[in-house]
């Protein structure tokens, strides 16, 4: 440890910094609030399962990359093997397939860590 | 140097400065089995108050951070307000301040870990701390929502605070790439965040808490509150010697003989070593008893 000098400071002089407690008190009540409030808060996202997700869902979303963007879905895979049927049931429900109505939503049951 | 005032030579540490200097490092490692638990994986819906990667394997609870972000992302698809994070941050800050930085965050112990290998530190100015608010508004906020679920054209991650974030390339980049390794999948962790949590490890040999006082928007941010929290430091005028030991314990260059309350601090409790910097819980006042008027 180096000690560092006492610049001019008459401590006489020097603020007590005492808080007050309201302030503080304040402001955690209403981080309580906000806090309980979150924990019961139904957001305007739905989940893959239907319905929508709670606000700890979709947080857990988050780290779980457990999140699905309607703009990144990609189309199923075409079948393996040489089955033209299947081929071409495959061809037809993608090109019927509609626009989702979602534009994101949670998948709950997801648990790849996010890809930091 | 010399101290100028000869008794602080001979002035020992109070009982309560000794006492909480011997803890802290205890109480840091019990944190970190609660932000490390392998079984609380459940607890990543609920945020929590410290700065660590909820990509580790390990990791219990959610990064504030990364929230954070992910919120801002989202918000041109669906604007949706993170009512529990807001909700904890407040109570947090509003109660012990930047306490949680001092004594329970685990990657402010990895540096203070670091910190103790005697090599000598060097001094950073004030200044420095308002980085983490830029990094705080511009890294965390602004960016993600501008850019959204498209993300920065950088691979295809889509927040760009963790990508550079170096507590996610030590918790969760640097087990994953050491598993690849061990299989014979060589290094999947990119050059840029390899580079990121080298740079990171070597400077927190030479600065105490690089991390802390220059990028942490969180430290930043529970800092804030530091001005009225209900736990706070209080001056105590008649304790003080003018020895000047509370600044010189600082490690983090807080000027602590002027004002000690400050989004600097990160309420480690070493300058309460000295007597004079008390740490204390505000009470409510009371009102003054009316006195009897003489007869």
């Amino acid at each position: 440890m180096q000690r560092i000098p006492q610049p001019p400071v008459n401590p006489a002089l020097r603020d007590v910094e005492g808080h007050d407690f309201w302030p503080g008190f304040i402001v955690a009540v209403i981080g309580l609030i906000l806090a309980f409030c979150g924990a019961r808060h139904l957001t305007a996202v739905d989940t893959v399962d239907g319905g929508n997700a709670w606000e700890t869902q979709l947080v857990k979303a988050f780290s779980f990359d457990g999140l699905q963007y309607a703009d990144k879905m990609s189309p199923p895979p075409p079948p393996r093997g040489d089955d033209p049927e299947a081929m071409e049931r495959w061809a037809r429900e993608t090109r019927e397939a509609k626009a989702p109505t979602w534009k994101v939503r949670v998948d709950t049951a997801a648990k790849t860590p996010c890809p930091t | 140097m010399e101290c100028p005032v000869p008794e602080c030579r001979q002035r020992p540490p109070t009982e309560l400065g000794r006492k909480l200097k011997r803890i802290r490092p205890w109480v840091q490692t019990g944190f970190l089995g609660v932000w490390l638990a392998p079984l609380g994986q459940w607890l990543h819906g609920i945020p929590s108050c410290v700065f660590h990667c909820y990509s580790c394997p390990l990791s219990s609870f959610g990064c504030p951070i990364g929230i954070a972000a992910n919120y801002a992302a989202l918000a041109p698809v669906a604007l949706e307000v993170p009512y529990l994070l807001l909700g904890l941050l407040l109570l947090v800050g509003a109660v012990t301040g930047s306490l949680a930085c001092g004594w329970a965050c685990p990657f402010g112990f990895l540096q203070d870990l670091l910190g103790k290998i005697p090599i000598r530190k060097v001094a950073l100015p004030a200044w420095v701390g308002h980085t983490r608010y830029v990094v705080l508004v511009g890294l965390v906020i602004l960016l993600p929502l501008i850019l959204g679920f498209k993300g920065i054209p950088y691979g295809d991650q889509m927040i760009s605070i963790c990508r550079l974030c170096p507590a996610g390339a030590l918790e969760a980049g640097l087990p994953t790439s050491a598993q690849s390794v061990m299989a014979g999948n060589g290094w999947p962790m990119s050059w840029f965040k390899t580079l990121i949590l080298v740079a990171f490890l070597a400077s927190a040999l030479f600065v105490h808490r690089p991390w802390c006082r220059i990028f942490c928007p969180l430290g930043g941010l529970l800092a804030l509150f530091n001005r009225l929290s209900l736990f706070h430091l209080r001056f105590n005028p008649k304790e003080c010697v003018e020895c000047n030991l509370c600044r010189s314990r600082c490690p983090m260059g807080v000027h602590v003989d002027e004002k000690v309350n400050v989004s600097g601090c990160i309420r480690c409790l070493e300058c309460s070593t000295c007597g004079a910097l008390e740490p204390c819980f505000a009470v409510p006042k009371q009102a003054p008893k009316p006195t009897m008027p003489p007869k």
